[in-house]
């Protein structure tokens, strides 16, 4: 059993619950031990546009904040895990920097180490958990579910930081959804960006973008959406019929979290897996059964 | 500490603007020599067709030292940070991180700062997150709570005073 401490972020506690309780129920049948902590606070991406060394330092304290107990981080948000990755490739190579940020920590009696390795959902199940490990625990057949795969752009780009998979051609959430019998398939509108981070300013753009890749994703006839991040979630299951408003198109598009997905095959309940919180209408497939 | 100090023209604003603009600068020599307007960020640009964002012109003005004129619009907050400008960008590039100076910059020139951005900032000030946490309804419209869902208390600073007086001196210090 390996442990990590979850570093849950802002958009997941607060609201994305189903995210949250599928990772909990999840991980630990795949050996992966769950560590909660206190005191953590947003990683500062989400404003990063009005002030990024806010950003930065929010980012190093968090990461300190899991360096106390020893441990790597598991930060589900992919923004969570681009702002720590980022933050942590800044102070490992910046020393002027990382002195400064940790007079700053010290306050708080933090240290930034740069010990801790920051790993978010798809490469800890891909990566380290392991596509045969996931497959030995499959035991409901997904039925050939056609899956269309939506990675989200901070878990892919940029790449110089580091991302879990590739920014062209991300395949691994399609190697994790073959194991548990769905068959995912490329589209071509599979790298489009979900709008999400204009909500704050822009919101009906926001949906705009939302709207047109969810639009295309129903005319190809795919059974199911699948998504890894909280905001990207937010925009394509829980705000899915405004999204469809704004390009005149009634969408009816079942959209998942991988985990949520992959704790039905395993024959975990559905409401352990906060499927009732899908707003999109995931009944329609009957994968539920209590 | 409230917004206002790390909105305004207060003096340590100042402070702030230069180090931005310092940084604005150094992107404007290192860029120079390499941008040659191929235009292939826009291309890919998520925001272009929707809302006429053009990445390669952001590093042209830039180039020619146009800082005021780009704060003062409001095309520099239709990015959506999908990092697809930097990734291809065959110069290594990064329009997006001229974005992120820019709006930056703006915010520090006492520029209004558009939409919820405030309310987010407000919130990360007070509380530590973005939002508070929320009871939400399901599909066939009841309302849960975390606790209704078994999840545990929310990870957030416990001692808020303690975690403001930290940001505040941030704020001044410039780190
Ligand atoms: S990226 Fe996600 S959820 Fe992640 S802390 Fe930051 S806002 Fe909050
Ligand atoms: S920033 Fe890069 S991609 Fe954009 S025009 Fe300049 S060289 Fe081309
Ligand atoms: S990061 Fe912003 S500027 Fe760059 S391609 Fe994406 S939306 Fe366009």
């Amino acid at each position: 059993m390996k442990s990590y401490v979850l570093y849950p972020g802002c958009v997941m506690p607060t609201e994305q619950y189903a995210y949250e309780m599928s990772i909990r129920e999840v991980l630990p049948l795949l050996e992966i031990k769950l560590v909660d902590l206190k005191d953590f606070s947003c990683c500062g991406e989400p404003i990063k546009s009005v002030n990024q060394m806010l950003s930065l330092a929010l980012s190093a304290r968090n990461i300190a904040l899991a360096e106390k107990e020893g441990l790597d981080i598991f930060a589900p948000c992919p923004m969570c895990h681009l702002a720590l990755s980022e933050s942590k490739r800044i102070l490992d190579s910046d020393p002027a920097m990382n002195e400064k940020i940790n007079k700053f920590l010290a306050d708080e009696g933090l240290t930034y180490m740069g010990k801790s390795v920051i790993v978010n959902t798809l490469d800890l199940l891909h990566d380290i958990v392991g596509v045969e490990n996931i497959k030995k625990l499959a035991k409901k057949p997904l039925n050939e579910l056609k899956v269309a795969t939506h990675y989200g752009c901070h878990l892919i780009r940029p790449s110089e930081i580091g991302r879990p998979d590739d920014s062209e051609n991300p395949q691994k959430m399609e190697k994790i959804l073959e194991a548990i019998g769905a068959k995912p398939l490329d589209y071509p509108e599979k790298l489009d960006c979900c709008g999400g981070l204009l909500t704050a300013n822009l919101p009906e753009s926001a949906l705009t973008k939302t709207g047109q890749k969810l639009q295309k994703v129903q005319e190809q006839g795919f059974d199911a959406f699948i998504d890894t991040c909280p905001w990207c979630h937010r925009q394509y299951d829980s705000k899915q019929t405004k999204a469809g408003e704004t390009v005149a198109a009634k969408l009816e598009v079942p959209v998942f979290y991988l985990t949520q997905l992959l704790g039905l095959s395993f024959g975990i309940s559905s409401d352990k897996l906060g499927l009732d919180l899908n707003l999109s209408p995931v009944d329609k497939l009957n994968l539920g059964g209590k | 500490m409230g917004i206002v100090d790390l909105t305004s023209m207060g003096e340590s604003q100042v402070k702030l603007r230069n180090e931005i603009n310092e940084r604005l600068s150094r992107l404007q020599d290192e860029i120079s020599d390499y941008c040659y307007q191929c235009a292939k960020c826009t291309s890919g640009c998520e925001a272009h067709k929707l809302l006429e964002l053009e990445p390669h012109k952001i590093v042209a003005l830039l180039k020619r030292g146009l800082i005021d004129e780009m704060i003062n619009s409001d095309v520099i907050w239709t990015c959506m940070s999908c990092f697809k400008c930097r990734e291809r960008c065959p110069q290594k590039v990064a329009p997006v991180e001229i974005l992120f100076a820019l709006k930056n910059m703006a915010v520090a020139s006492g520029k209004q700062i558009p939409g919820n951005y405030t309310a987010m900032l407000q919130s990360v000030l007070s509380i530590g997150l973005i939002q508070d946490v929320k009871s939400i309804t399901t599909r066939d419209n009841k309302t849960k709570s975390r606790s209704d869902l078994d999840l545990p208390e929310i990870s957030k600073p416990t001692d808020s005073t303690k975690f403001q007086m930290i940001l505040s001196k941030l704020a001044v210090e410039k780190v």
